[in-house]
């Protein structure tokens, strides 16, 4: 039984499918898939209680109106965009979800450096780069999986509630999933990186955690936050963009990553006035962006971490 | 049992060179100077003590041989192959036991080695993991989770791990920490075993000097990142003739006593 050269695809193969094996015996996959599940299942009752509430509070006018002997306009809530159900999502995924994803990165990349076993790992003959893709494929996977269940549900929760789902709103449901994706794996490639970068986990976690918190509240504090017409009435115009302090915030906007997919998410689900294609993939870009540089930074910060120490979990 | 001497990979240029070989090996954490310009040459087959009192630089010697860090000057090789420009060849080559082994506690012995082979590249890493655990015979281990094990068990399963993908070189780290006197004893007789019978070349970080004298075939004493003693245990004792242990002789050629 002779050892041979082991192929790359290989190695990642076994690096994810252990990192699988350990998420699901960690029940950090039974957590994290039923977690987004709920969320899911909370966002299609919250959407369809509102709706249902603001058609027959309608309804209920337009009785009246007709019993005064008034015309009554029809009824345009039921206009609304079918996918309107799922807009408490848009919220959902940058709040819950980007947590879980935290988790999951910080966990995938940090036991190996607590239990001694990178010391084990790296002294085979694999390369770092083929261990971290190993590990960033785990954390992607697990994070599709957890998806994957929230499209089937608001897919059921669509069809219950809309009775039919044509082509179109079930590739845009599709998108929107794809977008939440990319924008968890953002946040799964942060929880890896502060892992890498900290030596304690508990800061490396903390850490991960205060950039969540930057990237969520602060940076749209700093964009639209910042813009007192536009706050007022989301519709109309950013007023004064082009003087002073405003066009400073106005360069943050696209490293506004919550703001960016929240924008390209409700485009996609059609819950704010319609977009053009091409503004939709721009707000989609700095997520994209921000995935890519992001796992670079993961395979060149693995390059130089001391595998020879084990981390502390205190 | 099954398990066979160490496989041929490249065998021929394998024998031709020592086992291990360090070359005026330096290497500084930040401004500490932990290796001075060690050199040292290990031929196959030898069992080797190296010694030293805590921070002498042992661990960071054995962590260069393992490629899990890269020396500051100098040179090492494990068969010939040097640990930074030819690192793939030479973890084919190495079975690495460190101080405190643990692993994945969710898993079992069993999952854990067959995880550890494969990365090692091996065709049918279950069946090379099993083999692995009966030679040590510990099979009885096998499907039992990690996380339960205690530290003489852990320590069996470190060195089936180490062993796995039969080594040429088997490096081991203070591998008595933590055993009791049985696991020590039953640890000695594992090392003499896979270099009887597989023909791994042992190098061994210890502080036991009662252990040295039993297992090893050759020892050095390391001093404050400084090589201060090398030669073969028989050449030991008749050039301190007046030395009754060596625990003596280890004071005597200069390291503090451990």
């Amino acid at each position: 039984m002779t050892a041979t050269s082991t192929s790359g695809r290989a190695v990642i193969g076994t690096v994810s499918a252990q990192q699988a094996l350990t998420f699901r015996r960690q029940r950090v996959r039974l957590i994290g898939v039923a977690t987004l599940i709920m969320v899911t299942a909370m966002a299609g009752i919250l959407g369809w209680s509102s709706h249902h509430t603001i058609v027959r509070v309608f309804d209920q006018a337009v009785q009246l109106q007709a019993a005064a002997g008034n015309p009554a306009p029809a009824n345009p809530f039921l206009l609304k965009p079918s996918l309107s159900l799922l807009s408490n999502m848009v919220v959902y995924i940058p709040l819950i979800g980007a947590l879980i994803a935290l988790m999951v990165g910080h966990l995938a990349m940090a036991e190996d450096q607590t239990n001694g076993m990178g010391r084990l790992i790296f002294t085979r003959p694999i390369a770092r780069t083929q261990y971290a893709l190993g590990k960033i494929l785990s954390a992607v996977r697990l994070l599709a999986t957890a998806l994957a269940g929230c499209w089937a549900l608001s897919l059921v929760a669509l069809l219950i509630v809309n009775r039919t789902l044509n082509g179109p709103d079930l590739a845009r449901l599709t998108g929107f999933y794809a977008l939440s994706w990319a924008y968890l794996v953002v946040f799964a490639l942060i929880g890896m990186l502060t892992a890498l970068l900290i030596r304690r986990r508990s800061l490396a976690l903390l850490s991960a955690i205060a950039v969540w918190i930057v990237v969520t509240f602060v940076l749209p504090q700093f964009v639209s936050g910042l813009r007192p017409t536009q706050s007022l009435n989301p519709l109309s115009e950013p007023a004064g963009l082009s003087q002073g302090f405003f066009r400073i915030t106005h360069l943050a906007q696209p490293i506004s990553l919550v703001e960016g997919y929240k924008d390209a998410a409700s485009s996609i689900l059609r819950t704010t006035p319609a977009t053009t294609a091409a503004e939709t993939a721009l707000s989609v870009l700095p997520t994209l962006i921000a995935a890519a540089t992001l796992a670079l930074l993961v395979l060149w910060r693995i390059q130089r971490h001391d595998y020879s120490r084990s981390a502390s979990d205190e | 049992m099954g398990l066979v001497p160490t496989p041929s990979i490249a065998r021929t240029h394998v024998m031709n060179e020592p086992a291990i070989e360090l070359r005026g090996l330096q290497h500084r954490y930040d401004t500490d100077l932990v290796l001075r310009g060690v050199d040292l040459r290990i031929e196959h087959g030898e069992v080797f003590g190296f010694l030293g009192h805590n921070g002498a630089g042992k661990t960071t010697a054995m962590n260069i041989l393992t490629t899990l860090i890269t020396p500051t000057a100098g040179t090492a090789a494990v068969c010939g192959y040097d640990v930074v420009t030819e690192r793939s060849e030479v973890t084919r080559r190495i079975g690495y036991l460190p101080a405190d082994v643990r692993m994945y506690g969710h898993m079992s012995a069993l999952e854990n080695l067959e995880f550890l082979a494969k990365l090692s590249g091996l065709p049918d890493a279950r069946a090379a993991a099993m083999e692995a655990l009966e030679f040590l015979g510990c099979a009885d281990l096998a499907k039992r989770r990690v996380g339960t094990f205690s530290t003489g068990m852990r320590q069996r399963i470190g060195i089936a791990q180490a062993i796995v993908h039969r080594p040429h070189v088997l490096l081991l780290d203070e591998p008595t920490s933590g055993l009791d006197p049985m696991g020590v004893r039953q640890l000695r007789n594992t090392i003499t075993q896979l270099n009887a019978e597989l023909g791994m070349t042992v190098f061994m970080n210890t502080h036991l000097l009662s252990e040295v004298s039993k297992v090893c075939t050759t020892i050095g004493v390391l001093n404050h990142g400084e090589l201060i003693y090398n030669d073969s245990i028989e050449n030991t004792t008749l050039r301190f003739p007046d030395e009754s242990s060596l625990e003596d002789i280890y004071v005597r050629v200069g390291g503090p006593t451990p």
